[in-house]
């Protein structure tokens, strides 16, 4: 009974897309269509924790009966070990959040079947990339998932520019996809056979030049999946003009699949994760990619495109931490991967909110919503103390956890390059904070603008999934011994190469035929920070910063009246800019900031600009203009930037890797 | 002559990634991401042949009356083959619907244009 729930799981899913297509006219049945096959789905995987997690099966399952003949896998399977079912569950979790949130924020757009059919298909698309067994099912899986997002991407119709993000995402996938096809036919080459349980038992080992060839496309095609620098631009793109619900699952949950057909082809198909280049070439990458994402962060004036720069910036401290092999290190690289979408998610959520209040997603031209918008500020507040690493927030706990496994590998190696990535860790957890202090600021904090004054909160159907989110990412902080034992310990233990993995789809004594043996894993701890006492001290000055806000009855900073005279740093007028190209849009930019020059004129002024950092990047201006540059926008020079570093990969195997 | 077709798959694998980098035509990078794709489906279809081989269709008929089924080339690919065309015609034809959409709103299909979202 309990092997079906993998594929039922998927099943209703596309069943749901399908049914909408053809009975959803009408707006209760077709949401309800959504909500019962996203829920059910949600159930069926629930239902596989006790099995798989607790008790350690791996479940198999051989579509339409096609058992392995003669020890060759002949049929398509799906197996089920704790590393799929914890992206699987993650995967479901984030689904059924943007649903439910989709519910308020798409209300009253037009051809919502279509979007809920896309979104029903998203879903099922990555739930069945995480539960598959087979390697070219999950390239289809992938190729599904590019679709449907190019195209929820695309029904954006608020945004004009929604259309060139869709189509610079469609390429840049499309592209990485190809280079996964490429190794996948090169496997088949080689192996005659694209089961995974197969190939895990097969490959590893002695490896031919055409086997390693398919590492590098492989490799080369999930690192595009999941953004690494070079390839991130486009999908930079493509977060920010999507709805915000896509938004969400787009940086939240599809750059998931990246990272998980990483850790799963380096770890368990291949088990080249114990070559020490293999793990330079990660952590470099993923170093490169968190500070490059955290520096143009900072630099950015639109809410998502902030945002999803930060995305970016996550994924290299999961990549990075995925690339230490050891099992601190992947702890903290799954750790962190499920923050990053709780986290992520509920700060798109946000985004959302304030884009369905008040109509725009400019940092310049928002600002003093927190009291107009208290629970939204709230949920924000969260989402930006766990992305910046605060304890008790989940995020300090799998950054912690990262920070420790980069410092004990490069105490045990006694590569100093390993230091660099641990501080480079450090630095970008700190500027992550930065630009967080710079959002609320801008967005939450200052002086409400009159355009704004009427700004209402986001219906309470948009704030339920918020509220879950800001729950999970404080439960998970807390209780993150608990919690890392339950979901992440099995995990862990399934990617160091667990050999049952092999022996339940092919076998018993299959993987012996091979003399497949697991990668040691050091003793597993989960030992960390002491998160509790943080706690405490959050509620205490939480509490004092309650009691001020509700004894003083005087309303906080002052609302923005017309008529009202500033200091004015850029003289008046509707389009400003300044020398670092910053747009000033609407009335006198300097309202806001006003505090900063004490009233100078802001060529008098050393502090100040549009921007809380303006120092910063004043001093770091040539950098910015060599990266602003590479950021052109052109979807050639994404492409050839994509294709440089996939010859790069590919040339860096053969030298290292025989 | 099996050596030929990789070659060939591989030259056109370039080859389309070159018009992808180079043309500034939508519609041509488009054109190069199909290129692209026709050389991995030749590169699939090629690795599953076998030199003489039969085509591997065989009736239960066949086997019962002893046609022994030893020598074929392998189907797998072939499925796969077919598989990925039309996942590669679907993504032609998505990319093109959207440069129809991005000549609607931009007026224009060069990628030099197509630059709004940058920095």
């Amino acid at each position: 009974m309990i092997q079906h729930f993998p594929v039922l799981a998927v099943m209703i899913l596309f069943l749901g897309a399908f049914l909408i297509e053809i009975i959803g006219r009408n707006d209760t049945v077709r949401n309800l269509i959504a909500f019962v096959a996203v829920t059910g789905s949600l159930i069926l995987l629930a239902a596989l924790i006790g099995p798989v997690m607790l008790e350690g099966q791996i479940i198999s399952y051989w579509m339409g009966g096609w058992a392995p003949v003669a020890n060759y896998a002949i049929g398509i399977g799906y197996e089920v070990d704790a590393l799929g079912l914890l992206f699987a569950l993650l995967g479901i979790t984030a689904y059924w959040l943007s649903c439910v949130y989709s519910f308020g924020y798409m209300k009253g757009r037009e051809h919502l079947s279509h979007y809920y059919t896309l979104f029903l298909m998203l879903a099922g698309a990555s739930i069945g990339f995480f539960l598959t067994g087979d390697l070219f099912n999950m390239f289809i899986m992938m190729e599904i998932v590019t679709f449907s997002a190019v195209a929820l991407t695309a029904s954006n119709t608020e945004k004009l520019t929604a259309i060139e993000g869709a189509f610079k995402y469609l390429i840049n996938c499309s592209i990485g996809s190809a280079m996964s096809l490429t190794g996948i036919a090169l496997i088949y080459l080689e192996c005659h056979t694209l089961n995974l349980a197969q190939l895990s038992a097969m490959l590893p080992g002695s490896l031919s030049m055409t086997a390693v060839m398919a590492f590098a496309l492989l490799l080369s095609g999930f690192c595009v999946e999941s953004a690494m620098i070079p390839f991130h631009a486009s999908f930079v793109d493509a977060h920010t003009v999507a709805p915000s619900s896509v938004s969400m699952i787009l940086s939240g949950m599809v750059l998931k699949i990246g990272v998980y057909g990483l850790i799963r082809c380096c770890y368990i198909v291949f088990r080249l994760i114990d070559t020490a280049q293999l793990q330079i070439l990660l952590t470099a990458l993923g170093s490169l990619t968190m500070f490059i994402g955290v520096t143009m962060a900072l630099a950015q004036h639109d809410f998502k495109r902030l945002l999803a720069f930060h995305s970016v910036s996550q994924l290299g401290y999961i990549i990075a931490a995925a690339g230490l092999c050891t099992s601190l290190g992947l702890t903290g690289s799954l750790f962190h991967a499920i923050n990053h979408t709780l986290f992520k998610g509920l700060l798109f959520l946000c985004a959302g909110a304030v884009i369905h209040s008040t109509g725009t997603s400019d940092l310049d031209s928002l600002g003093g919503l927190s009291k107009r918008m208290p629970v939204t500020c709230c949920c924000f507040l969260i989402g930006a103390f766990s992305i910046s690493g605060l304890p008790p927030f989940n995020g300090f706990v799998s950054k912690w956890m990262i920070y420790q496994a980069a410092y004990t590998k490069a105490l045990e190696t006694g590569n100093f390059y390993y230091v660099i990535v641990t501080v480079t860790a450090l630095v970008v957890s700190v500027m992550t904070l930065a630009s967080f202090v710079k959002v609320l600021h801008s967005v939450f904090f200052g002086q409400l603008r009159s355009v704004h004054s009427q700004a209402e909160e986001a219906p309470k159907i948009m704030l339920v999934p918020m509220v879950i989110m800001s729950v999970l990412c404080v439960f998970t902080g807390v209780f993150y011994k608990g919690f890392s034992k339950l979901f992440i310990g099995p995990a862990v233990y399934s990617a160091f190469g667990n050999t049952s993995y092999i022996d339940s789809m092919m076998g018993k004594g299959y993987s012996e035929l091979f003399g497949v043996r697991a990668l040691s894993p050091d003793a597993l701890s989960f030992s960390c920070w002491n998160p509790y006492i943080w706690l405490v001290l959050f509620i205490i000055v939480f509490a004092a910063a309650a009691l001020v806000l509700f004894v003083n009855t005087d309303s906080f900073g002052r609302t923005l009246e017309k008529g009202m005279s500033y200091p004015s740093v850029y003289g008046t007028g509707d389009m400003n800019r300044d020398f670092l190209g910053n747009t000033h849009v609407e009335g006198d930019p300097s309202e806001k900031y006003a505090v900063f020059f004490s009233g100078e004129k802001a060529e008098y002024s050393h502090a100040g600009g549009s921007d809380l950092f303006w120092g910063f990047k004043y001093n770091w201006h040539k950098y910015y203009s060599l990266l602003q540059g590479l950021h052109s926008g052109s979807v050639n020079d994404y492409c050839c930037y994509a294709v440089m570093c996939i010859a790069a990969i590919t040339v860096f195997m053969f030298i290292f890797i025989r | 002559m099996i050596l030929a077709n990789y070659i060939v798959s591989f030259i056109l694998i370039a080859l389309g990634l070159v018009v992808l980098c180079t043309k500034k035509n939508l519609i041509k990078v488009v054109l190069g991401l199909g290129i692209m794709d026709y050389g991995v489906n030749l590169l699939i279809v090629s690795a599953g042949f076998n030199e003489g081989g039969t085509a591997p269709i065989y009736s239960l008929s066949d086997l019962l009356n002893g046609v022994s089924p030893t020598f074929f080339v392998d189907p797998v690919p072939q499925a796969l083959t077919l598989t990925s065309i039309v996942i590669g015609a679907c993504v032609d034809a998505m990319a093109l619907a959207i440069v129809i959409m991005i000549k609607k709103r931009y007026g224009t299909i060069d990628a030099d244009e197509l630059r709004r979202l940058r920095g």
